[in-house]
């Protein structure tokens, strides 16, 4: 039965079905890059185990600058169109620094203490917020059903919550007049969703009540 | 026999099968053989003939090889009567333990018998010190005593400024000319000829780079002529006729403008009308010079190309001349 | 972030401020009570004055600080200069030099972002507080690279005039003396005759000049040149001081500029009006004043933007009209400047996330160049 390919295989460690994609065997382990986490391992002593593991090569986004934040890479990541990137965090940027000179006139023109503390105007603090405010609990999904589709409300994962969220809020900054740049666009789209209002959040709540709405067919889930 | 004698006479009279009766002339030659053994049994077709025994060769004996030269050879021989002059290499004449060469890895380099490495190779056996010293004690008798106050290289520099170079060459063609003995290199310091500003100037356009800047050295090299002579006479000619050209004025020099000019000078630059008129505002009386330290720093500051340290340089005195502290 | 930010700067708090407010309290240490630039020493060097409001309205409401800085201002809700060493250090030479000399030229130079127009800035403001007339250009190459309108010249053949930029520049040499003007009463040396019908006596004050070139656009080049050589006149006569300061100087001696003439040709800088009388200002033949130029690689094109040097960016001719000047140079901040300028937008709150580190990675990633910096932090 076995052909030659396969008694060839017999020598190898595993035997491969399906091709594996990957550059790296699968023995590869991902870089550690942060220097925190890399100090947290040397405190434990993981270190030790895998110090003799192979480790793919880090990639070019993965960085120890103290600026950097995960959500804010994925959102550029989100933002990026055509693989520019450069691009994409350029408009993220901008759109940070208009964030940053609107809420700061706001706070220097504040009259009292309290009145400043209210203010947040930490960029990135505002986009953190904007996506939990804009994060969906449901989604709809057609399932169909004696030859009808029905919108049956199903819960999703938060990474998908987190995803719909942010793609919801760029969409909302695409939608502009011609004469508004997208970074003055995506910053208001920001600032409205941090402070609970505007079109993506509504347009979560839409998808909210239509949920609620569909809540009958709900049990199509698994019937 | 018969009944054969008739077969061929029948079949002679057909052309083509001529070819054949001659092979059956020799088939009869054949039968008479024959005839001699007939009485014993049968005959043995003996188709490998047995190998006569080969006559033994004579064997070619070669002469011993004398022994080296080099193994009765006193220690405290002549060598220059040994290798008087100059010849390839020769294993058995020289008494050295000599190796050259590489055959595998790891193993020595071949020894100096039949050694070709060594025999391509041009050798100095000949030119031993003790040689050397007998044909200068030779050769002492033709010489001169040294010129008297020409003991140290300045000297010769300062007496001597110009300095030929001229090859001969030796060798084994069947011309007895050889191109490269007519050059003549002609080298001399331009600090050894007397200038001003202008001929120099001319000078340097004249030689172009035949001039090096760097030692200050002036290399004319002559291969013009078919002799060395001639071309030695030409070199000494290109270096006067260009000294003197270069002292030659052209009417048309005097319409050289500021635009034409090569290096930055402070002297012919408006920079100094202005400097001089600061400096005078006001007074009528004698009129001020311009620090010559501030025309030089000016004068770097474009003829060598901006940079911090000159510019520096600029500021400094510039701060100096318009009394700023 | 915020209680971190407070418990980092205790102080803080008081200074997140409005314009008004005046600073009363004990002051941070990257800060300087002293506005009055005189007084300003090497002892100030690297901390950060507030100019007042309505100087700064005097001073820069026509131009002046550079776009992304007044951005900023806006921003910040105040203007606060960092006194620097090249301010101090011209500051300093007026001080020390005698102005009955012919005036001496100033020539600041540096590589792009590096605060040369700030520092021009800083010593028009020392102009401004000791009553020096002040002549100050925002920035050249405006009216060659984009002039509002351009036409030919009626008095000089061949020549182009910029008639609304002139203007312009009446009315923000105006303001900026608008405190001096009526207070000096200078009056015109000789008459000016614009057309036939309307003339300027001798005798007339120069404000009338300077209206009459704002009200009647087709002349007001005239009026620059007239205006700037009675300036000249005047003050080698001892009757006002006057304190000239240009930015983007080199684009006088650029050989090119972006008007056209009706051939559609390209009009070199020389053959504009306005360049003469910006260039006999700044000759050296006129006492009681001082000139400081600012010299920029931006102000040019292209092709000559190799080197931020003063010889290169003036060029020839340039060079040979400001010779003898005294090259001032505009560096990337120093380590305490860095220091204090990262203090500084950390109470403006510019820079809000803070991790340990932040300021050396900031440091790297600008290299402690001002504009560099500036915009580095934009995001964060």
């Amino acid at each position: 039965m076995l052909g030659p390919a396969s008694k060839l295989a017999l020598f190898r460690p595993t035997i491969c079905l399906v091709s594996h994609m990957s550059v790296y065997p699968k023995n590869y382990i991902d870089p550690i890059f942060k220097k925190d986490q890399q100090e947290a391992l040397k405190t434990s002593g993981e270190h030790l185990k895998i110090a003799h593991i192979p480790i793919k090569a880090a990639r070019n986004n993965d960085t120890v600058s103290v600026f950097h934040d995960d959500v804010i890479s994925k959102f550029t990541n989100y933002i990026m169109r055509k693989g520019d990137k450069l691009l994409a965090r350029d408009l993220l940027d901008k759109s940070f620094e208009q964030i940053k000179r609107v809420q700061l006139e706001k706070y220097n023109t504040a009259k009292t203490e309290e009145e400043k503390a209210k203010i947040q105007t930490n960029p990135k603090e505002i986009l953190h917020q904007a996506i939990e405010n804009s994060r969906p609990l449901l989604q709809l999904t057609p399932i169909k059903r004696g030859g009808v589709t029905y919108q049956v409300p199903v819960p999703i994962t938060i990474n998908r919550s987190n995803f719909m969220a942010m793609k919801w809020i760029i969409e909302a900054a695409n939608e502009k007049e011609r004469t508004i740049h997208f970074p003055q666009k995506l910053a208001w789209e920001l600032l409205d969703a941090a402070s609970n209002q505007g079109r993506v959040v509504k347009r979560k709540q839409d998808l909210h009540k239509q949920c609620e709405a569909n809540r009958a067919y709900a049990h199509y889930r698994w019937s | 026999m018969s009944q054969l004698t008739r077969f061929l006479e029948r079949n002679l009279q057909n052309p083509s099968l001529r070819l054949s009766a001659i092979q059956i002339r020799h088939l009869s030659s054949q039968a008479e053989e024959e005839k001699s053994f007939d009485d014993e049994e049968f005959r043995v077709l003996n188709l490998r003939p047995t190998q006569v025994q080969r006559q033994q060769r004579r064997v070619y004996k070669k002469d011993e090889p004398q022994p080296p030269r080099t193994k009765v050879m006193p220690v405290d021989q002549d060598w220059p009567n040994v290798w008087p002059g100059p010849r390839t290499f020769h294993p058995a004449s020289v008494p050295l333990p000599l190796r050259q060469g590489f055959t595998e890895k790891n193993a020595p380099p071949p020894s100096k018998y039949g050694n070709a490495e060594l025999m391509k190779i041009p050798n100095f056996l000949h030119l031993t010190p003790p040689a050397i010293n007998r044909q200068c004690e030779a050769l002492k008798k033709f010489c001169t005593p040294w010129p008297k106050n020409l003991e140290t290289a300045e000297k010769w520099e300062k007496h001597f400024p110009v300095e030929i170079v001229k090859s001969d060459y030796c060798h084994a063609l069947p011309s007895v000319r050889q191109p490269e003995a007519r050059k003549v290199s002609l080298k001399i310091k331009l600090s050894n000829l007397k200038f001003d500003k202008h001929s120099k100037d001319k000078f340097l356009r004249l030689v172009g780079d035949r001039y090096n800047h760097e030692n200050d050295v002036l290399t004319i090299q002559t291969d013009r002529c078919p002799t060395k002579k001639q071309n030695y006479d030409y070199a000494q000619y290109l270096l006067t006729a260009c000294y003197y050209e270069s002292f030659e004025v052209e009417d048309w020099e005097a319409t050289k403008s500021l635009a034409d000019m090569e290096v930055y000078e402070f002297e012919h630059n408006k920079s100094k009308i202005s400097t001089e008129a600061i400096l005078n505002w006001g007074s009528s009386g004698d009129k001020k010079k311009v620090d010559p330290g501030f025309a030089k720093s000016v004068e770097t500051l474009i003829n060598e190309g901006e940079n911090e340290y000159n510019l520096k340089k600029y500021k400094e005195e510039s701060k100096k001349l318009l009394g700023l502290k | 972030m915020l209680i971190r930010q407070l418990k980092q700067f205790p102080r803080a708090l008081s200074h997140f401020s409005t314009v008004a407010e005046p600073a009363q309290v004990k002051l941070e240490h990257f800060r300087t009570n002293e506005s009055t630039v005189s007084s300003q020493g090497s002892q100030h060097i690297g901390r950060f004055y507030r100019i007042p409001l309505e100087e700064r309205k005097q001073l820069f409401t026509h131009g002046g600080l550079p776009k992304s800085f007044e951005k900023q201002a806006k921003t910040f809700g105040e203007v606060c200069v960092m006194v620097r060493e090249p301010a101090v250090e011209i500051i300093d030479y007026i001080k020390s030099s005698d102005l009955s000399r012919p005036v001496n030229r100033f020539v600041l130079h540096g590589d792009d972002g590096c605060g040369k127009s700030l520092t021009l800035a800083h010593v028009l403001h020392y102009g401004l507080q000791n009553e020096f007339v002040l002549v100050h250009v925002p920035w050249v190459p405006n009216w060659f690279k984009r002039p509002k309108e351009t036409a030919n010249s009626s008095t000089h053949e061949g020549f182009i005039d910029l008639p609304f930029d002139s203007a312009a520049w009446l009315i923000h040499f105006k303001t900026q003396n608008a405190n001096l003007l009526p207070k000096l009463n200078l009056k015109t040396t000789k008459d000016y005759v614009w057309s036939k019908r309307e003339t300027t006596p001798a005798g007339s004050t120069l404000l009338e000049l300077i209206e009459h070139g704002i009200n009647r656009v087709k002349f007001a080049s005239d009026a620059i040149t007239a205006l700037l050589s009675e300036l000249k006149q005047h003050s080698t006569d001892g009757k006002c001081k006057v304190m000239v300061g240009i930015d983007g100087y080199n684009a006088f001696f650029h050989d090119k500029t972006r008007i056209l003439t009706e051939n559609k040709a390209k009009v070199t800088p020389d053959k504009v009006t306005l360049t003469k009388p910006f260039l006999d200002i700044t000759n050296y033949d006129w006492t009681n004043g001082v000139c400081i130029l600012a010299v920029d690689r931006i102000a040019l094109t292209e092709e000559r933007m190799e080197s931020s040097l003063p010889r290169y960016q003036l060029g020839k001719e340039g060079f040979e009209h400001c010779d003898p000047f005294i090259p001032i140079k505009v560096e990337n901040y120093s380590e305490e400047e860095f220091e204090n300028c990262i203090a500084y937008y950390l109470d403006r709150r510019w820079i809000q996330n803070v991790t340990e580190g932040f300021d050396n990675e900031l440091k790297h990633l600008s290299a402690k160049n001002p504009y560099n910096l500036m915009s580095v932090c934009a995001p964060l």
